[in-house]
Parts: structure tokens; sequence; C-alpha cells
């Protein structure tokens, strides 16, 4: 058999023909990601930072509800949660404007809330009715109140634009300018979304792990690992930003090129597993001309601790009688997926069924999120789809071929029912995670990888009687 | 006045109720302001009047369309449509959570609900949604082929005067089958309980049965959320038959409400708006009683239901029977809980019950957080007034506070009262005092206490939670509140209220909160 020949029967993931399956509408249902106010949990991800939120009642509740309770159970956090102050926007905000009543919530949130940074994000409300929320937040930033302010309405995207609004926000009116010299080896990390992505906690932990483990001072700038603001005020000295992921943070590090003169590294898949990880590393060390003996010092001894562990698994591996998984399919986000999907077929030599991206990723990104995994491996190809709305997704996958296996997917919740009725596994990867509780669990890197395999062999041994 | 189910825009509780979400005192201090029972000199009119304390500062609440996500949103055989921009949809998360764990308690399939975004733009901001609704409402019809198809407007939608109810209204006529619209965007109430009033209010006018060709003598409607189904063996003791709404319910379902012989529920603060309406409009008794939570309350409650449905000899025994069943049981745990101190914090007549129970049990309970107050319910009976009820039967709560689930306030609350438990229903509260070393009972399932079996039910959790004591302790002494020391010296959870209301009494004093920021605008 050739590589050409494997290439079409193991890529099987063939083009999607969701045109001959379901006519494509705007509808969404059973979402997978909040609207742009759900950036009010990329502040809470920032150690002592409090979103304030000029919106309905509703606003601020359904997008902590879901992003961080009902997915993974990750919790308020310190400024989050019932925590966040919210101006619950009455018929009178409508009718009359809100920015008084912004004024009166901000004036009593800095008596009753104590924090490093106050972010103000607006909902749909005063965005339509068009508050000037620039004019209210201005005399309290005079005053020298850390305070910044994004213009979230829901009509303007989802929570990953909300995203790149609010880490926009902070720079421009909070870090500010700069034009000391560059500090040599210091590196800002722009990747998962916070809290959207469940385990964003641990996997951010462990990739500040391993660039600092090959020299590196890292900015994480988000989750528990994060010095606060005291990192996003050291934003503008750092040599370089890396963007890890397809597409999100792109945008960020375009922006802090031409403000800051920063140069940037894109690694578009998430590292997973020794040889992702590895080839990862070095490519950021050459970046950013760190020293090489250290670098492959550090490697060397993380392999070799991986790999004592994927020997002792390969016992099961290779002997366990009872039948794994060998056709899997992934849905989720452009980042998860993309490296979820390296590592399943390149080191565990699983077959990709389907691949479906559900973040929405801007147009322009969408030809490279493609060629990325187009070329996932010499032999394997997949046609990856853009689909968001989940009754699409699922008939996709209802008249996907999985062979003459039961197939494991990698989803969310809403594919539960998918994974039965297919007879399938399910390991539940991104938004929403409603029956997985996650702490400081990762899925990436050397450690992460073999989380991961815990997790799916567990998924598929603890079902089998 | 009665329930108008005329307009398809429901009149909001604080309309219909005169609803408070800020009010401070004791119970029989609200009970008497709010003139149900106790007052009886302002009865009469519609919305009754109490004072209301409203804050400069709020934390975020809850909105109507999330009621109306929870409640219409969990008919199994039904598609709820958000005509809204994808982040009102972000609920359906939650929502699906609780069906699904809803469904295998109560030993339904298992499903994932059928929620349906338009996932407005800002294109469609400017130049309206209407005809994305149309076309989400042909794509849930294609897909699903529901018996029903509900609409829930949002702020955005409502503010950029999407008609809904003429889209409705012709998809109803092209489809033939219910396509209601369901007016709940969030600004036009202060409090979340007019979402459910708005479910409610569309089951009533477009799915439930005219003109009912037989009646069930032995159905009783029971308006509840995903509770287990403790109310089948109970009335099944006097021979009754229980069809349980909204959650969980099927269209059919919904439609035989008008046949049943009475209507109950384990809450006003859910149940009054169909109860009412169900006895006006379609001659369906709404049982007018205390709420079946204590010895008393279940006692008069069964008694009610036993009179309107001819079965009071059954009643009778049963009563009699249970008594003496759970009274052993109960009087040990009496001893267990002696000297332990309980808070409620839920919903507002669900505390009124939860409170007497706790009293039952021999806990004190000297303070509650109820998140609103209806001062009178729809019905205007006052056989319905829970709050005299409890302060009748059990005594007077000294502490009794109205607010819509403000965390910052909640602090000084428990401090004056520093309980050994809390019982909590709704979010964000319990990691508050979670972090004071404060264990919390989180009533997933509000039957749990329903009934003579309820009184033991609780008094068991309560033994559970009170060893969670060590988790709590032990995170308390390693955790740091956002709130500034300032804030955390108050004693007076309304302060800000107070300053802002007596800031607005003087008219000629700027308020000081503006005053600050005027002195930093001039500079």
């Amino acid at each position: 058999m050739t590589a050409h020949d494997l290439k079409t029967t193991l890529g099987s993931a063939k083009p999607i023909v969701d045109k001959t399956i379901v006519e494509k509408t705007h509808s969404i249902e059973q979402i997978r990601y909040g609207c742009a106010i759900g950036a009010m949990q990329s502040v809470v991800a920032i150690p002592r930072a409090i979103p304030i939120t000029h919106c309905g009642p509703g606003c601020a509740d359904k997008q902590f509800m879901n992003l961080a309770f009902y997915n993974g159970f990750q919790g308020g956090g310190y400024g989050g949660g019932a925590v966040t102050p919210s101006t619950n926007a009455s018929e009178r905000e409508v009718v009359f404007g809100g920015g008084e009543r912004l004024t009166e919530l901000i004036g009593s949130t800095l008596k009753v809330l104590e924090a490093d940074l106050f972010v103000v994000l607006t909902g749909c409300i005063p965005d339509l009715v068009g508050d000037d929320i620039g004019a209210v937040v201005k005399p309290f930033q005079q005053q020298a109140v850390p305070i910044v302010f994004a213009e979230t309405g829901g009509f303007h995207g989802n929570n990953f634009t909300g995203h790149e609004r609010v880490t926009r926000a902070i720079i421009d009116q909070f870090v500010g300018p700069y034009d000391g010299a560059p500090e040599a080896g210091t590196v800002n990390v722009w990747t998962l979304l916070p809290y959207h992505n469940t385990f964003w906690r641990g996997d951010l932990t462990e990739i500040k792990r391993l660039l600092a483990g090959i020299g590196l001072k890292v900015n994480i700038l988000f989750g528990p690992e994060s010095a606060g603001v005291d990192e996003w005020k050291a934003i503008p000295r750092a040599q370089f930003n890396l963007v890890i992921g397809p597409w999100l943070g792109l945008e960020t590090a375009r922006h802090l090129e031409t403000k800051y003169g920063q140069p940037f590294l894109h690694a578009p898949a998430l590292p997973i597993g020794a040889g992702e990880t590895s080839a990862f590393l070095r490519r950021v060390a050459a970046f950013a001309g760190l020293d090489k003996d250290r670098v492959e010092a550090f490697i060397a001894d993380e392999d070799a601790r991986y790999y004592k562990y994927i020997e002792d698994f390969t016992d099961f591996y290779s002997e366990y009688w009872w039948g794994l998984p060998a056709r899997f399919a992934v849905i989720g986000d452009a980042g998860y997926a993309l490296g979820l999907t390296r590592f399943l077929v390149n080191q565990l030599g699983l077959i990709p069924a389907r691949v479906i991206v559900t973040d929405n990723p801007p147009e322009e990104t969408r030809g490279l999120i493609s060629a990325e995994f187009r070329a996932i491996a010499d032999d394997v190809a997949v046609d990856v789809a853009f689909e968001e709305d989940s009754y699409t997704i699922h008939e996709i996958l209802r008249k996907t071929d999985f062979g003459h296996k039961p197939p494991i997917l990698f989803g969310t919740t809403w594919e539960r029912d998918l994974a039965r009725d297919l007879k399938g596994a399910i390991v539940e990867v991104g938004f929403p995670s409603s029956y997985e509780v996650v702490l400081n669990r990762s899925y990436v890197g050397y450690r992460g990888a073999l989380t991961l395999l815990e997790k799916i062999y567990t998924t598929a041994v603890g079902a089998s009687a | 006045m009665p329930i108008n189910l005329k307009t398809p825009v429901v009149e909001s509780r604080e309309q219909r109720l005169g609803t408070v979400i800020g009010w401070e005192g004791s119970a029989e201090e609200l009970a008497v302001e709010s003139c149900f029972k106790r007052g009886g000199g302002c009865g009469g009119q519609k919305a009754r009047r109490v004072c209301e304390l409203q804050s400069p500062f709020t934390q975020g609440s809850v909105c109507s369309e999330q009621m109306v996500e929870c409640q219409a949103g969990n008919v199994r055989d039904a598609v709820l449509i958000q005509h809204s921009p994808i982040g009102c949809g972000t609920g359906q998360v939650i929502y699906n959570s609780i069906y699904r764990n809803g469904l295998a308690m109560r030993g339904l399939p298992v499903q994932n609900l059928h929620l349906i975004s338009t996932n407005l733009s800002e294109r469609d901001m400017v130049f309206g949604g209407v005809a994305k609704l149309e076309r989400t409402i042909r794509d849930a019809w294609e897909r699903h082929h529901p018996k029903a198809i509900f609409i829930a407007s949002s702020c955005s939608t409502a503010i950029i005067g999407d008609d809904i109810d003429s889209v409705a209204a012709a998809a109803e006529s092209e489809i033939g089958i219910p396509v209601i619209p369901l007016h709940c965007e969030g600004f036009k109430s202060k409090h979340w309980s007019t979402g459910f009033d708005a479910t409610q209010h569309g089951i009533l006018r477009q799915i439930v049965r005219k003109a009912p060709e037989k009646k069930q003598e032995d159905l009783v409607n029971v308006i509840n959320l995903w509770g287990g189904d403790v109310f089948t063996p109970m009335l099944g003791e006097l021979g009754l038959r229980v069809n349980y709404v909204v959650d969980m319910a099927t269209v059919d379902e919904l439609a035989q409400l008008s046949e049943a012989a009475a209507t109950v529920t384990f809450c006003y603060t859910l149940g009054s708006y169909m109860s009412a309406a169900l006895e006006q409009e379609f001659g369906v008794p709404e049982i007018k009683a205390p709420l079946p939570y204590g010895f008393e309350g279940t006692d008069a409650w069964l008694r009610a239901i036993a009179k309107q449905t001819n079965r009071e000899e059954k009643a009778e025994a049963y009563i009699a029977r249970e008594h003496a069943r759970v009274k052993p049981r109960i009087a040990e745990l009496r001893e267990l809980l002696k000297g332990k101190k309980g808070y409620v914090s839920t919903g507002s007549a669900y505390a009124h019950g939860l409170i007497g129970v706790l009293r039952e049990l021999g806990v004190e309970v000297e303070g509650s957080l109820v998140f609103h107050h209806d001062p009178v319910y729809d019905s205007q009976d006052p056989r319905q007034d829970t709050l005299a009820h409890l302060v009748d039967t059990y005594g007077d709560v000294p502490q009794f506070t109205v607010g819509n689930r403000q965390q910052y306030q909640f602090y000084a609350l428990l401090q004056r009262i520093k309980p050994d438990f809390i019982i909590i229903r709704h979010n964000g509260l319990a990691p508050l005092a979670a972090r004071l070393g404060i264990p919390a009972i989180p009533l997933g399932d509000e039957h749990h206490v329903v009934g003579y079996q309820g009184i033991v039910n609780l008094g068991e959790s309560i033994l559970d939670v009170l060893a969670h004591k060590k988790f709590h302790q032990d995170l308390a002494a390693h955790t740091k509140l956002p709130y500034r020391k300032w804030w955390l010296e108050q004693t007076d959870p309304f302060v800000l209220a107070k300053e802002k209301q007596a800031a607005q009494a003087a008219p000629r004093q700027p308020a000081a909160l503006s005053s600050s920021v005027r002195r930093v605008g001039a500079k």
C-alpha cells in the first residue's frame, strides 16, 4: 500500500456533504459558545481583576453559570460568579439611557470591592441605546482608578470576539505606551480561551512550565500561574509574543506588533504528547534564540520520563483483550481539535473519521486551519468541517462511517446522546462539559498527554463490563 | 382585578402583585406591610405597596428570559426558539444539564433539550431579525416536528421592536401547531419570576384545551420544577393522579390542565399565576391552603385537597398513619439537631415553608433571605398567605431580608446570625458562605422537603451537611474575599441603599456617589 493509498483510506474524513444533509441556516441549536460579554470570564481569569457588567439582569449570570459552572464546574473565581457587579439594566435605562446608572455602579463598586483592575463590559442594551461608556469611564481613569471598558454587546460576536476586545482594551487603556528596550528571553503567551476551554487552568500551567523549562520568562497572563496586573504591565517589555493555537490571539499579537514593535511566533497546533511538544519547544527556542544545550537537556529529561510511562502503558495498549476504539471524531474549538487530532493520529495511531471545528474562526483564518488539518501526518489528511449548529453537527456524525467498531467521540455534553446511539464512547473535552469536574487537569504538553491517555482509556475500559 | 389572558404580553409581577426585591425587617412586619392576610385595611387594589430599598451597588441578578428557558425550554416535545443574539442561548447549557438530571430522577428517557437561537448579528439589529425568526421556526419544524414551538423575546429584539406576535401567528396558521410568543425581555421586570408567568401565560393562551370534552375528576395539576416524584405516592393515597407541569411535561399534559379536578404547587412563587388563571378561565379550582411543609402545612394542604375532591376519609387515615410513621424519627432528629442554627435563602414562598420545617426539627431560625417578596399572590386569597402562616404557626423570624441574590449583602446577614448551615437553591450565595466556614444544603430536588417525609429528609440532610463543616472551616482559613474592609465592617447590608435614599430625600444635596464623580469630572 503506498502512502497515497493510505491517505485515501486512513484519512477517511471525506469532504463534508452537509449541504445535502441539511440546509445550512443561521440557526444555532445547542450552543457551543457564549456571546461577547462572555469575555467577562477572561477578566475573572486575571488574578484580582473584576468585571463590571452594564447589561440586562440575566447576562452576567448566563455567562458565568454556563461557561464557568456547568462547564467543568470551574467556579466563580475571585471576582466572577455572583460577585460580579451589574447594572441589571431595567426599562429606565432602556428609555433614558444607562450612563448615570453605570456611573453610580462604578462609584459604589469602588467602595465595596477590592481589585487591581476593573473592566467594564457592555451588553446589548447599552450598545443598542447608545450609552457613551467612554465618557462614563474616563473620569474614573483620570482619577487613576485602574479601570477600562470594552463594548461586548452580544450582537457583536461570540466570547472569542469579546476576549480579543477585552484584551485590547486592557492593553490600550491600562498597560499603555512603552518605548524602552525589550527584555530578552521574556514572552507573552496568547492561547486558550479561559473558562470556555474547560481545561485552560491546567493547560496554561503546563505551557508555562514548558516554556520556563527551556529558559524563558513567561507572562502567562491568565489563570493561577499569572502574576496578575503586574504581568500585564510587563507585556510591552517582552521580547516577543507567542500565539499557540490556530487563530485566537493572532489579532492581539498583530496589535502588539504595531503598538510595541514586538515580533510574534505563531504555533498553530496546541502541543500534545512528546513528539509535538519537543518540536514546539525547539521552534520557540530557535525563534527566541535560546541556549541550545539547556533546551535539549530539558527536552531529553521530559522525553525520558514521558516514554517511561508510554512503555508501561504499552502492555495495556497491546494486550488488552476487549477491544479499544479505532476511529474517532473530534468536535470542538479549532485549537483543541487540531492538537487532539495530531496526538490521536500520530501518537496513538487512531483513525480520524470526522473533525468538526465549532468556534466560528474568522473567515480569513479558515484556509490556514484547513491546511493544518490536511497535513496531520504524511499519510493522513483530514477535511475539516466548520459548523456551529449542533443539529447539523449531529446529522453529519450520524452519517459518518466509523467502520466496524464503536467510535470514540471527543466532544461536549451535547454529544452524550449521540455517543449512546452510536454505542460509542464520549470524552468531553470542550464547552460545554457538564459531566466533568475539572480542577488542574491538563491535556497538553508532556504531562497533559499522559492524563489524556488515562482519561481516554479509563472511559473505554470503564464502560466494558 | 382578574388575570388578563387577552393580550400576548404578561403583566409583570410588580404590576400585578407589587413585588419588591429589597426590604428588611421581621417576618411579622413584612406580613403586616403586605396587607395580604394580616393588614386587610389596604386590601382590594391589585398591586400592594411595600417600601423598597434600592441600592446603588448591585451584583448580577437573573432575568425573566432565563426562567422561560428553564420552563418552556424543558417541555419534552416542544421547541423553544430564543430570538436574540447568541448570548441568551448560553443558558441552554445549565438547563440542559438540569433537564437531563431531572429526567433521570423522574425515570423518563434522558435527552438533550431542544432550544434554538436565531443567532442575531449586528446587521439584524439595524434591519430587524424577523426574517431570521421565520426561518428558525421553519428549522424547528423541519428538524423536530414538535407539538408546539415557543418563542422567547430578548432585550435586543424588544428594543429593536421585532414583531414576534405576527410572525408567530402566521407560522401557527401555516404549520398547524401552537406557535407561542413569550414576552420575557430581561429589562421589563426587576424580578426573574415574571418569566415563570410569561411561560404560563403563553401555555394558558395557546396550549391549554379551551373547552375540554371531559373532566378528569381524579387528576391534580402539580406546578413544579424538576423535582422527584413525591406527589404521586402522596396523592395516590387519596386515589388521585398527578399532572406535573411545566418542566418535563409533554404538550398533551399541558393541554389537559383544564381537565383536572384541582391545581396545587410546591411554591406559590412559581404556581400563583397558572393556578389562579386555571380557576378563573377554566374553572379548575386552586387549592387555597398553606404549602405542604411541616405537619401543620401538610395537614392543612391535604385536607384542602381532600375537601375539594371529596376524599376526606382517605386523607384523614393517611394523615394519621404518616404522623405515626415519621414522628419517632423526627423526635430523634430533634435531639441530634438541638442547638443548631439554620439560615434559609431561597425563593420566597418556598422559604416560608422551609423555615417551618426547620422549626419542626427544633433548629433555630433567626434569619432568612428571600430573593423577592410578593405581597399577595394572584388568587388574592389570604389562605395562601404563606408568610402569615409561618409567623402564626412557628413564630416570628426576627431578621427577614428580601434581596435579589446580592452576595455582598449576604456577608453581613451571615455575620449577624452565624448559622451552622444554610439552605439554598439558587447559585452564588453558598460559595460565600463556604468561604466563611458555613456549609450549605443545595436543594436540587425541590420536593426533598415536601410532606411528612420531607421533614425527615431535611433533618437527615442537615446531619450530612454538618459533617461538611470540616471542609469549609479549612477553606475559611485559606481564602480572601473580594470585598473591601470597609464593606466587611458594615453591619447593615442596606447601608448604601439608605445613603442613596437619604440623598434623594434632600434634593438640594447632590447624591453621595455622583458628587465624587463630579469632583473627578471637574479635574
